[in-house]
Protein backbone atom coordinates (compact mmCIF):
# COMPACT_ATOMS: atom_id res chain seq x y z
CA UNK A 1 0.00 0.00 0.00
CA UNK A 2 1.02 3.73 -0.60
CA UNK A 3 2.35 5.47 2.17
CA UNK A 4 -0.43 8.00 1.90
CA UNK A 5 -3.02 5.15 1.88
CA UNK A 6 -4.12 6.55 5.37
CA UNK A 7 -4.16 9.92 5.07
CA UNK A 8 -7.29 11.55 4.92
CA UNK A 9 -8.84 14.85 3.70
CA UNK A 10 -9.92 17.02 6.82
CA UNK A 11 -11.14 19.89 4.53
CA UNK A 12 -12.14 20.14 0.80
CA UNK A 13 -12.23 23.69 -0.86
CA UNK A 14 -13.27 24.65 -4.20
CA UNK A 15 -11.64 27.67 -4.33
CA UNK A 16 -13.57 29.75 -7.42
CA UNK A 17 -13.60 27.72 -10.59
CA UNK A 18 -10.50 26.48 -11.36
CA UNK A 19 -9.09 25.26 -7.81
CA UNK A 20 -9.38 22.63 -5.55
CA UNK A 21 -7.92 22.84 -1.87
CA UNK A 22 -7.11 19.89 0.20
CA UNK A 23 -6.36 19.91 3.77
CA UNK A 24 -4.94 16.29 4.71
CA UNK A 25 -5.28 14.69 8.21
CA UNK A 26 -1.25 14.77 8.51
CA UNK A 27 -1.51 18.30 8.36
CA UNK A 28 -0.34 18.56 4.46
CA UNK A 29 -2.36 21.48 1.93
CA UNK A 30 -2.39 20.50 -0.96
CA UNK A 31 -3.73 22.89 -4.15
CA UNK A 32 -4.17 21.31 -7.38
CA UNK A 33 -5.82 23.27 -10.99
CA UNK A 34 -8.08 22.29 -12.71
CA UNK A 35 -6.72 21.98 -15.98
CA UNK A 36 -3.67 19.92 -13.55
CA UNK A 37 -6.00 17.81 -12.15
CA UNK A 38 -7.95 16.93 -16.05
CA UNK A 39 -4.21 16.22 -17.57
CA UNK A 40 -4.20 13.11 -14.94
CA UNK A 41 -7.63 11.53 -15.32
CA UNK A 42 -7.62 7.75 -15.36
CA UNK A 43 -10.57 6.54 -16.79
CA UNK A 44 -10.33 4.75 -19.58
CA UNK A 45 -11.05 7.23 -22.13
CA UNK A 46 -7.91 9.53 -21.42
CA UNK A 47 -5.28 5.99 -20.81
CA UNK A 48 -5.68 2.84 -22.51
CA UNK A 49 -6.96 0.19 -20.10
CA UNK A 50 -4.56 -3.01 -20.62
CA UNK A 51 -1.47 -0.56 -21.64
CA UNK A 52 -1.65 2.30 -19.57
CA UNK A 53 -1.07 4.42 -22.77
CA UNK A 54 -2.13 7.83 -21.91
CA UNK A 55 -4.80 8.48 -25.16
CA UNK A 56 -4.44 12.54 -23.95
CA UNK A 57 -2.00 14.65 -25.19
CA UNK A 58 -1.81 17.11 -21.86
CA UNK A 59 -1.74 20.55 -24.69
CA UNK A 60 -5.51 19.22 -25.81
CA UNK A 61 -6.26 20.61 -22.08
CA UNK A 62 -7.00 24.25 -22.56
CA UNK A 63 -4.81 26.20 -19.24
CA UNK A 64 -8.43 27.63 -18.56
CA UNK A 65 -10.26 25.17 -17.94
CA UNK A 66 -12.86 25.22 -14.87
CA UNK A 67 -14.66 22.65 -12.85
CA UNK A 68 -18.73 22.68 -13.72
CA UNK A 69 -19.39 20.58 -11.33
CA UNK A 70 -16.93 18.95 -7.93
CA UNK A 71 -19.26 15.72 -5.60
CA UNK A 72 -17.88 13.03 -3.17
CA UNK A 73 -17.98 9.70 -4.53
CA UNK A 74 -18.43 7.81 -1.01
CA UNK A 75 -15.81 8.73 1.76
CA UNK A 76 -12.83 8.00 -0.78
CA UNK A 77 -12.67 10.04 -3.53
CA UNK A 78 -13.58 12.98 -5.46
CA UNK A 79 -15.83 13.21 -9.17
CA UNK A 80 -15.25 16.24 -11.46
CA UNK A 81 -17.24 17.45 -14.32
CA UNK A 82 -14.96 19.64 -16.27
CA UNK A 83 -15.79 22.64 -18.58
CA UNK A 84 -14.49 20.97 -21.94
CA UNK A 85 -17.70 18.47 -21.23
CA UNK A 86 -15.65 15.48 -19.77
CA UNK A 87 -16.54 14.02 -16.40
CA UNK A 88 -16.16 10.02 -16.08
CA UNK A 89 -12.66 10.16 -14.34
CA UNK A 90 -13.04 9.59 -10.65
CA UNK A 91 -10.27 10.89 -8.08
CA UNK A 92 -9.55 8.80 -4.98
CA UNK A 93 -7.52 10.52 -2.17
CA UNK A 94 -4.83 8.54 -2.44
CA UNK A 95 -3.93 9.12 -5.93
CA UNK A 96 -5.25 12.99 -4.79
CA UNK A 97 -2.28 13.15 -2.61
CA UNK A 98 0.07 11.37 -4.46
CA UNK A 99 -0.49 13.48 -7.50
CA UNK A 100 0.17 16.80 -5.14
CA UNK A 101 2.12 19.09 -7.23
CA UNK A 102 3.47 21.28 -4.55
CA UNK A 103 7.54 21.34 -4.49
CA UNK A 104 7.82 18.86 -1.31
CA UNK A 105 5.69 16.49 -3.01
CA UNK A 106 7.34 16.84 -6.56
CA UNK A 107 10.77 16.79 -5.76
CA UNK A 108 9.95 13.61 -3.54
CA UNK A 109 8.24 11.71 -6.13
CA UNK A 110 10.68 12.68 -8.96
CA UNK B 1 -34.46 18.44 56.90
CA UNK B 2 -32.23 21.17 57.22
CA UNK B 3 -29.31 19.26 55.24
CA UNK B 4 -27.96 20.88 52.07
CA UNK B 5 -30.03 20.78 49.01
CA UNK B 6 -28.01 19.41 46.43
CA UNK B 7 -28.12 21.79 42.75
CA UNK B 8 -28.58 20.42 39.24
CA UNK B 9 -24.58 21.70 38.82
CA UNK B 10 -23.75 19.99 41.37
CA UNK B 11 -25.25 16.50 40.00
CA UNK B 12 -23.39 17.49 36.97
CA UNK B 13 -20.26 17.96 38.26
CA UNK B 14 -20.04 14.78 40.25
CA UNK B 15 -21.07 12.80 36.89
CA UNK B 16 -18.00 14.37 34.68
CA UNK B 17 -16.15 12.03 36.93
CA UNK B 18 -17.73 9.06 34.80
CA UNK B 19 -16.28 8.24 31.74
CA UNK B 20 -17.30 6.30 28.28
CA UNK B 21 -14.41 4.01 28.37
CA UNK B 22 -15.02 3.72 24.06
CA UNK B 23 -15.14 7.27 23.73
CA UNK B 24 -12.56 8.22 26.31
CA UNK B 25 -14.74 11.56 27.64
CA UNK B 26 -17.25 12.34 30.74
CA UNK B 27 -20.85 11.26 30.40
CA UNK B 28 -21.70 15.08 30.88
CA UNK B 29 -19.91 16.68 27.90
CA UNK B 30 -21.34 13.55 25.60
CA UNK B 31 -24.70 15.00 26.45
CA UNK B 32 -25.88 11.31 27.59
CA UNK B 33 -27.01 12.81 30.47
CA UNK B 34 -31.07 13.31 30.12
CA UNK B 35 -34.06 14.05 32.25
CA UNK B 36 -32.41 14.86 35.13
CA UNK B 37 -35.12 15.94 38.26
CA UNK B 38 -34.14 17.10 41.62
CA UNK B 39 -37.31 16.50 44.23
CA UNK B 40 -36.80 15.69 47.63
CA UNK B 41 -33.60 14.78 47.90
CA UNK B 42 -34.29 12.20 45.09
CA UNK B 43 -32.36 12.76 42.04
CA UNK B 44 -33.55 11.30 38.95
CA UNK B 45 -31.84 11.06 35.32
CA UNK B 46 -31.08 8.80 32.29
CA UNK B 47 -27.68 8.12 30.73
CA UNK B 48 -28.63 8.07 26.85
CA UNK B 49 -25.46 5.66 25.61
CA UNK B 50 -24.94 5.72 21.53
CA UNK B 51 -26.28 1.73 21.82
CA UNK B 52 -28.19 -0.53 23.68
CA UNK B 53 -25.62 -3.01 23.17
CA UNK B 54 -23.48 -1.49 25.61
CA UNK B 55 -20.70 -3.98 26.82
CA UNK B 56 -20.38 -1.62 29.62
CA UNK B 57 -23.41 -0.14 30.54
CA UNK B 58 -24.28 -1.59 34.36
CA UNK B 59 -20.90 -0.05 35.11
CA UNK B 60 -21.78 3.01 33.80
CA UNK B 61 -25.11 3.02 35.53
CA UNK B 62 -23.04 1.78 39.03
CA UNK B 63 -20.41 4.41 38.56
CA UNK B 64 -22.98 7.41 37.77
CA UNK B 65 -24.88 5.97 40.56
CA UNK B 66 -22.34 6.11 43.36
CA UNK B 67 -21.00 9.50 42.03
CA UNK B 68 -24.10 11.30 42.64
CA UNK B 69 -25.35 9.17 45.75
CA UNK B 70 -22.35 10.25 47.66
CA UNK B 71 -23.16 14.18 47.77
CA UNK B 72 -24.59 15.59 50.57
CA UNK B 73 -28.10 15.95 50.46
CA UNK B 74 -28.88 13.04 48.48
CA UNK B 75 -30.90 10.41 49.60
CA UNK B 76 -31.70 8.52 46.89
CA UNK B 77 -30.32 8.11 42.88
CA UNK B 78 -32.42 6.97 40.66
CA UNK B 79 -30.78 6.20 37.04
CA UNK B 80 -32.50 5.35 34.19
CA UNK B 81 -30.36 3.75 31.05
CA UNK B 82 -31.51 4.25 27.86
CA UNK B 83 -30.01 4.36 24.45
CA UNK B 84 -30.18 6.25 20.87
CA UNK B 85 -27.93 5.04 18.18
CA UNK B 86 -26.48 8.38 16.47
CA UNK B 87 -26.66 8.23 13.04
CA UNK B 88 -23.33 7.99 10.83
CA UNK B 89 -23.37 11.58 9.07
CA UNK B 90 -24.09 11.54 5.26
CA UNK B 91 -26.51 8.40 5.43
CA UNK B 92 -29.88 10.68 4.02
CA UNK B 93 -30.25 9.31 0.05
CA UNK B 94 -33.91 8.65 -0.65
CA UNK B 95 -34.82 5.61 1.30
CA UNK B 96 -31.70 5.11 3.45
CA UNK B 97 -32.77 8.06 5.26
CA UNK B 98 -33.87 6.23 8.28
CA UNK B 99 -31.11 3.86 8.54
CA UNK B 100 -28.56 5.02 11.09
CA UNK B 101 -25.40 2.81 10.04
CA UNK B 102 -24.39 0.44 7.37
CA UNK B 103 -22.04 -1.88 8.15
CA UNK B 104 -20.23 -3.70 5.95
CA UNK B 105 -19.55 -7.86 6.89
CA UNK B 106 -16.33 -9.07 4.44
CA UNK B 107 -14.11 -12.29 4.14
CA UNK B 108 -11.09 -13.26 2.27
CA UNK B 109 -12.92 -16.92 0.90
CA UNK B 110 -16.27 -18.64 0.96
CA UNK B 111 -17.27 -21.01 3.64
CA UNK B 112 -15.55 -19.15 6.88
CA UNK B 113 -19.13 -18.01 8.51
CA UNK B 114 -19.46 -14.99 7.69
CA UNK B 115 -23.36 -14.90 7.07
CA UNK B 116 -23.46 -17.18 10.04
CA UNK B 117 -21.71 -14.43 11.81
CA UNK B 118 -23.83 -11.27 10.07
CA UNK B 119 -27.24 -13.21 11.13
CA UNK B 120 -26.11 -13.66 14.79
CA UNK B 121 -24.67 -10.20 15.29
CA UNK B 122 -27.87 -9.03 13.79
CA UNK B 123 -30.08 -10.77 16.55
CA UNK B 124 -27.74 -10.26 19.07
CA UNK B 125 -28.31 -6.39 18.69
CA UNK B 126 -32.24 -7.09 17.94
CA UNK B 127 -32.36 -8.68 21.54
CA UNK B 128 -30.88 -5.53 22.92
CA UNK B 129 -33.49 -3.80 21.78
CA UNK B 130 -31.53 -2.65 18.70
CA UNK B 131 -33.23 -2.16 15.41
CA UNK B 132 -31.71 -4.33 12.41
CA UNK B 133 -31.47 -4.90 8.86
CA UNK B 134 -29.97 -7.50 7.11
CA UNK B 135 -28.85 -7.19 3.13
CA UNK B 136 -27.93 -9.99 2.13
CA UNK B 137 -25.31 -9.24 -1.05
CA UNK B 138 -23.53 -12.23 -1.71
CA UNK B 139 -24.90 -13.16 -4.57
CA UNK B 140 -22.30 -16.88 -4.74
CA UNK B 141 -23.88 -17.88 -1.99
CA UNK B 142 -27.14 -16.08 -0.33
CA UNK B 143 -27.89 -17.65 3.13
CA UNK B 144 -29.76 -14.92 4.85
CA UNK B 145 -32.95 -15.90 4.28
CA UNK B 146 -32.36 -19.48 5.27
CA UNK B 147 -30.71 -18.80 8.04
CA UNK B 148 -33.27 -16.32 9.38
CA UNK B 149 -36.33 -18.50 8.62
CA UNK B 150 -38.01 -16.79 5.73
CA UNK B 151 -40.91 -15.45 7.88
CA UNK B 152 -42.86 -12.67 6.06
CA UNK B 153 -41.89 -12.84 2.57
CA UNK B 154 -40.19 -9.56 0.58
CA UNK B 155 -43.32 -7.67 -1.32
CA UNK B 156 -43.37 -5.39 -3.97
CA UNK B 157 -46.20 -2.16 -3.79
CA UNK B 158 -46.22 0.96 -6.39
CA UNK B 159 -42.39 0.00 -7.74
CA UNK B 160 -41.47 0.14 -3.90
CA UNK B 161 -39.87 -3.17 -2.30
CA UNK B 162 -41.00 -3.88 1.35
CA UNK B 163 -38.55 -6.33 3.00
CA UNK B 164 -38.72 -9.90 4.08
CA UNK B 165 -39.18 -9.68 8.18
CA UNK B 166 -38.65 -12.42 10.65
CA UNK B 167 -37.05 -12.48 14.19
CA UNK B 168 -37.65 -8.68 14.15
CA UNK B 169 -34.81 -8.47 11.44
CA UNK B 170 -35.72 -7.21 7.90
CA UNK B 171 -33.75 -8.64 5.26
CA UNK B 172 -33.34 -9.02 1.64
CA UNK B 173 -31.26 -10.94 -1.04
CA UNK B 174 -30.08 -9.58 -3.70
CA UNK B 175 -30.57 -12.59 -5.87
CA UNK B 176 -34.16 -10.70 -6.11
CA UNK B 177 -33.53 -8.10 -8.37
CA UNK B 178 -31.82 -10.89 -11.18
CA UNK B 179 -34.16 -10.90 -14.08
CA UNK B 180 -34.96 -14.26 -15.29
CA UNK B 181 -32.33 -17.37 -14.48
CA UNK B 182 -29.76 -16.91 -11.63
CA UNK B 183 -26.96 -16.64 -14.08
CA UNK B 184 -23.96 -18.24 -13.54
CA UNK B 185 -21.65 -15.04 -13.65
CA UNK B 186 -22.57 -11.36 -12.21
CA UNK B 187 -20.90 -9.04 -14.69
CA UNK B 188 -19.97 -6.20 -13.04
CA UNK B 189 -22.65 -3.70 -14.20
CA UNK B 190 -25.62 -6.04 -12.76
CA UNK B 191 -24.05 -6.36 -9.63
CA UNK B 192 -24.07 -3.08 -9.91
CA UNK B 193 -27.81 -2.42 -9.99
CA UNK B 194 -29.21 -5.20 -7.85
CA UNK B 195 -27.23 -3.27 -5.08
CA UNK B 196 -28.48 -0.05 -6.14
CA UNK B 197 -31.70 -1.00 -5.40
CA UNK B 198 -31.48 -3.38 -2.43
CA UNK B 199 -30.40 0.22 -1.02
CA UNK B 200 -32.27 2.87 -2.56
CA UNK B 201 -35.45 1.13 -3.54
CA UNK B 202 -36.24 -0.91 -0.59
CA UNK B 203 -38.27 0.66 1.94
CA UNK B 204 -35.71 -0.56 5.29
CA UNK B 205 -37.59 2.10 7.24
CA UNK B 206 -36.04 3.41 10.43
CA UNK B 207 -32.74 1.22 11.57
CA UNK B 208 -30.11 1.47 14.06
CA UNK B 209 -27.56 -1.12 11.99
CA UNK B 210 -28.34 -2.54 8.65
CA UNK B 211 -25.67 -5.25 7.62
CA UNK B 212 -24.69 -6.06 4.41
CA UNK B 213 -23.54 -9.98 3.62
CA UNK B 214 -20.74 -9.31 1.02
CA UNK B 215 -19.62 -11.61 -1.42
CA UNK B 216 -16.03 -13.18 -0.41
CA UNK B 217 -12.66 -11.65 -1.67
CA UNK B 218 -12.81 -8.04 -3.55
CA UNK B 219 -15.00 -6.84 -6.50
CA UNK B 220 -17.60 -4.89 -8.02
CA UNK B 221 -19.87 -5.25 -4.96
CA UNK B 222 -17.79 -3.77 -2.31
CA UNK B 223 -17.12 -0.78 -4.79
CA UNK B 224 -20.63 -0.32 -5.57
CA UNK B 225 -21.25 0.02 -2.23
CA UNK B 226 -18.06 2.29 -1.23
CA UNK B 227 -19.37 4.22 -4.46
CA UNK B 228 -23.25 4.80 -3.51
CA UNK B 229 -23.41 5.42 0.80
CA UNK B 230 -20.43 6.12 3.79
CA UNK B 231 -20.64 3.02 4.91
CA UNK B 232 -19.74 3.25 8.61
CA UNK B 233 -17.22 0.16 8.81
CA UNK B 234 -16.37 -3.04 8.05
CA UNK B 235 -16.04 -6.29 9.86
CA UNK B 236 -13.97 -9.15 8.40
CA UNK B 237 -14.43 -12.13 9.54
CA UNK B 238 -11.61 -15.25 9.29
CA UNK B 239 -11.02 -18.74 10.39
CA UNK B 240 -7.34 -20.08 11.65
CA UNK B 241 -7.33 -22.05 8.45
CA UNK B 242 -6.64 -19.15 6.39
CA UNK B 243 -3.90 -19.04 4.94
CA UNK B 244 -1.61 -16.62 7.31
CA UNK B 245 -4.83 -14.53 7.07
CA UNK B 246 -3.59 -13.22 3.59
CA UNK B 247 -6.44 -13.55 1.29
CA UNK B 248 -8.41 -11.45 4.65
CA UNK B 249 -5.92 -8.99 4.63
CA UNK B 250 -6.20 -8.52 0.95
CA UNK B 251 -9.80 -7.89 1.56
CA UNK B 252 -9.08 -5.59 4.89
CA UNK B 253 -7.49 -3.12 2.26
CA UNK B 254 -9.84 -2.62 0.02
CA UNK B 255 -11.71 -1.64 2.36
CA UNK B 256 -8.70 1.18 3.63
CA UNK B 257 -8.50 2.19 0.37
CA UNK B 258 -11.77 3.13 -0.24
CA UNK B 259 -11.70 4.94 3.41
CA UNK B 260 -13.96 2.12 4.59
CA UNK B 261 -12.88 1.74 8.61
CA UNK B 262 -12.07 -1.18 9.89
CA UNK B 263 -14.57 -2.11 12.87
CA UNK B 264 -12.66 -5.21 13.50
CA UNK B 265 -11.45 -8.75 12.98
CA UNK B 266 -13.70 -11.78 14.27
CA UNK B 267 -12.07 -15.06 14.29
CA UNK B 268 -14.57 -18.28 13.55
CA UNK B 269 -14.01 -21.79 14.43
CA UNK B 270 -11.05 -20.63 17.02
CA UNK B 271 -11.63 -23.60 18.88
CA UNK B 272 -13.97 -26.68 19.62
CA UNK B 273 -15.87 -27.25 22.32
CA UNK B 274 -16.37 -31.42 23.29
CA UNK B 275 -20.49 -31.70 23.03
CA UNK B 276 -19.87 -33.97 25.75
CA UNK B 277 -17.86 -32.80 28.79
CA UNK B 278 -17.50 -29.04 27.51
CA UNK B 279 -13.60 -29.31 27.46
CA UNK B 280 -12.57 -26.93 25.12
CA UNK B 281 -9.68 -27.62 22.11
CA UNK B 282 -7.73 -25.09 20.20
CA UNK B 283 -7.48 -25.33 16.41
CA UNK B 284 -4.35 -25.63 14.74
CA UNK B 285 -3.56 -22.09 13.80
CA UNK B 286 -6.06 -20.26 15.96
CA UNK B 287 -5.11 -16.70 17.62
CA UNK B 288 -3.46 -15.80 14.05
CA UNK B 289 -6.68 -13.46 13.51
CA UNK B 290 -5.76 -11.54 16.99
CA UNK B 291 -2.63 -11.48 16.23
CA UNK B 292 -3.11 -9.77 13.24
CA UNK B 293 -5.27 -7.35 14.41
CA UNK B 294 -2.71 -6.25 16.88
CA UNK B 295 -0.22 -5.82 14.38
CA UNK B 296 -2.33 -3.54 12.02
CA UNK B 297 -3.85 -2.02 14.94
CA UNK B 298 -7.61 -2.61 14.20
CA UNK B 299 -9.69 -3.74 16.40
CA UNK B 300 -10.34 -7.73 17.78
CA UNK B 301 -13.58 -8.09 17.94
CA UNK B 302 -13.27 -11.88 19.45
CA UNK B 303 -13.82 -15.69 18.69
CA UNK B 304 -16.28 -18.13 17.72
CA UNK B 305 -15.90 -22.01 18.39
CA UNK B 306 -16.84 -24.88 16.33
CA UNK B 307 -20.03 -26.24 17.69
CA UNK B 308 -22.76 -28.17 15.04
CA UNK B 309 -25.15 -26.31 17.20
CA UNK B 310 -24.65 -23.00 15.12
CA UNK B 311 -24.90 -24.90 12.00
CA UNK B 312 -28.03 -26.81 12.97
CA UNK B 313 -29.77 -23.46 14.43
CA UNK B 314 -28.70 -21.72 11.35
CA UNK B 315 -30.14 -24.56 9.06
CA UNK B 316 -33.45 -24.34 11.07
CA UNK B 317 -33.95 -20.79 10.19
CA UNK B 318 -33.42 -19.28 14.02
CA UNK B 319 -29.80 -18.23 14.81
CA UNK B 320 -28.42 -19.45 17.94
CA UNK B 321 -28.47 -16.78 19.41
CA UNK B 322 -32.08 -17.03 19.77
CA UNK B 323 -32.47 -20.30 20.18
CA UNK B 324 -30.04 -20.95 22.99
CA UNK B 325 -29.49 -17.48 24.23
CA UNK B 326 -26.81 -19.30 26.77
CA UNK B 327 -24.98 -21.44 25.55
CA UNK B 328 -21.24 -20.56 24.91
CA UNK B 329 -22.00 -20.15 20.67
CA UNK B 330 -24.55 -17.51 21.70
CA UNK B 331 -22.83 -15.60 24.17
CA UNK B 332 -19.61 -15.72 22.18
CA UNK B 333 -21.74 -13.78 20.03
CA UNK B 334 -23.09 -11.64 22.09
CA UNK B 335 -19.81 -10.45 23.76
CA UNK B 336 -18.16 -10.01 19.58
CA UNK B 337 -21.87 -7.69 18.84
CA UNK B 338 -21.70 -5.55 21.81
CA UNK B 339 -17.48 -4.45 21.06
CA UNK B 340 -18.86 -3.98 17.18
CA UNK B 341 -21.20 -1.53 18.66
CA UNK B 342 -18.98 0.48 20.99
CA UNK B 343 -16.59 0.46 17.70
CA UNK B 344 -19.25 1.96 15.52
CA UNK B 345 -20.19 4.59 18.27
CA UNK B 346 -16.10 5.62 18.39
CA UNK B 347 -16.13 6.12 14.15
CA UNK B 348 -19.46 8.20 14.52
CA UNK B 349 -18.20 9.92 17.52
CA UNK B 350 -14.79 10.46 15.73
CA UNK B 351 -15.65 10.97 12.00
CA UNK B 352 -15.90 14.50 10.60
CA UNK B 353 -18.14 14.80 7.61
CA UNK B 354 -16.46 15.38 4.34
CA UNK B 355 -18.12 17.61 2.24
CA UNK B 356 -16.84 20.04 -0.26
CA UNK B 357 -16.80 23.61 0.70
CA UNK B 358 -17.05 26.53 -2.12
CA UNK B 359 -15.49 29.67 -1.71
CA UNK B 360 -15.18 32.14 -4.08
CA UNK B 361 -12.79 34.29 -5.16
N1 LIG C 1 -18.73 -21.55 14.40
C1 LIG C 1 -19.28 -22.47 13.62
N2 LIG C 1 -19.38 -23.75 14.04
C2 LIG C 1 -19.93 -24.69 13.23
N3 LIG C 1 -20.40 -24.47 12.00
C3 LIG C 1 -20.31 -23.21 11.54
C4 LIG C 1 -19.77 -22.16 12.32
N4 LIG C 1 -19.83 -21.00 11.59
C5 LIG C 1 -20.40 -21.34 10.42
N5 LIG C 1 -20.69 -22.66 10.37
C6 LIG C 1 -21.27 -23.41 9.24
O1 LIG C 1 -20.32 -23.33 8.19
C7 LIG C 1 -20.97 -23.23 6.92
C8 LIG C 1 -20.51 -21.96 6.20
O2 LIG C 1 -20.96 -20.83 6.93
P1 LIG C 1 -21.49 -19.53 6.19
O3 LIG C 1 -21.91 -18.57 7.24
O4 LIG C 1 -22.50 -19.88 5.15
O5 LIG C 1 -20.13 -19.05 5.52
P2 LIG C 1 -19.85 -17.89 4.46
O6 LIG C 1 -20.97 -16.92 4.53
O7 LIG C 1 -18.54 -17.32 4.89
O8 LIG C 1 -19.74 -18.55 3.13
C9 LIG C 1 -22.45 -23.24 7.23
O9 LIG C 1 -22.92 -24.56 7.08
C10 LIG C 1 -22.53 -22.82 8.69
O10 LIG C 1 -23.67 -23.30 9.32
MG1 LIG D 1 -22.39 -16.56 3.02
ZN1 LIG E 1 -10.76 10.93 -18.33
ZN1 LIG F 1 2.38 18.28 -1.41
ZN1 LIG G 1 -15.06 -34.39 25.83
Amino acid sequence: MSAHASVRPTAIKKIGASEIHILWSDGHASTYRASYLRRHCRCALCVEELTGRPLLAPEMIPDDLTIVSVELVGQYALHFQWSDGHSTGIYPFAELRALCPCPHCASASS
Amino acid sequence: MFGKKVSESDVLRALRQVVDPDLHRDIVSLGFIKNLKIEDSVVSFDINLTTPACPVKERMREEARRAVAQLEGVREVRVNMTAEVRPHLGLDRSALAGVRNLVAVGSGKGGVGKSTVAVNLAAAWRASGARVGLLDADIYGPAVPIMLGHGQQAEVRDNRILPAEHHGLRFISMGLFVPGDKPLIWRGPMAHKALQQCLFDVEWGELDYLLVDLPPGTGDVHLTLAQSVPVTGAVIVSTPQDVGLVISMKTLRMFQQTNIPILGIVENMSYYVCSHCGAREEIFGHGGARRASEELGVPFLGEIPIDVRIRQQADTGTPIVLADPESPAAQAYRAIAERLAAQISIVNYQMTPLRIEEVST
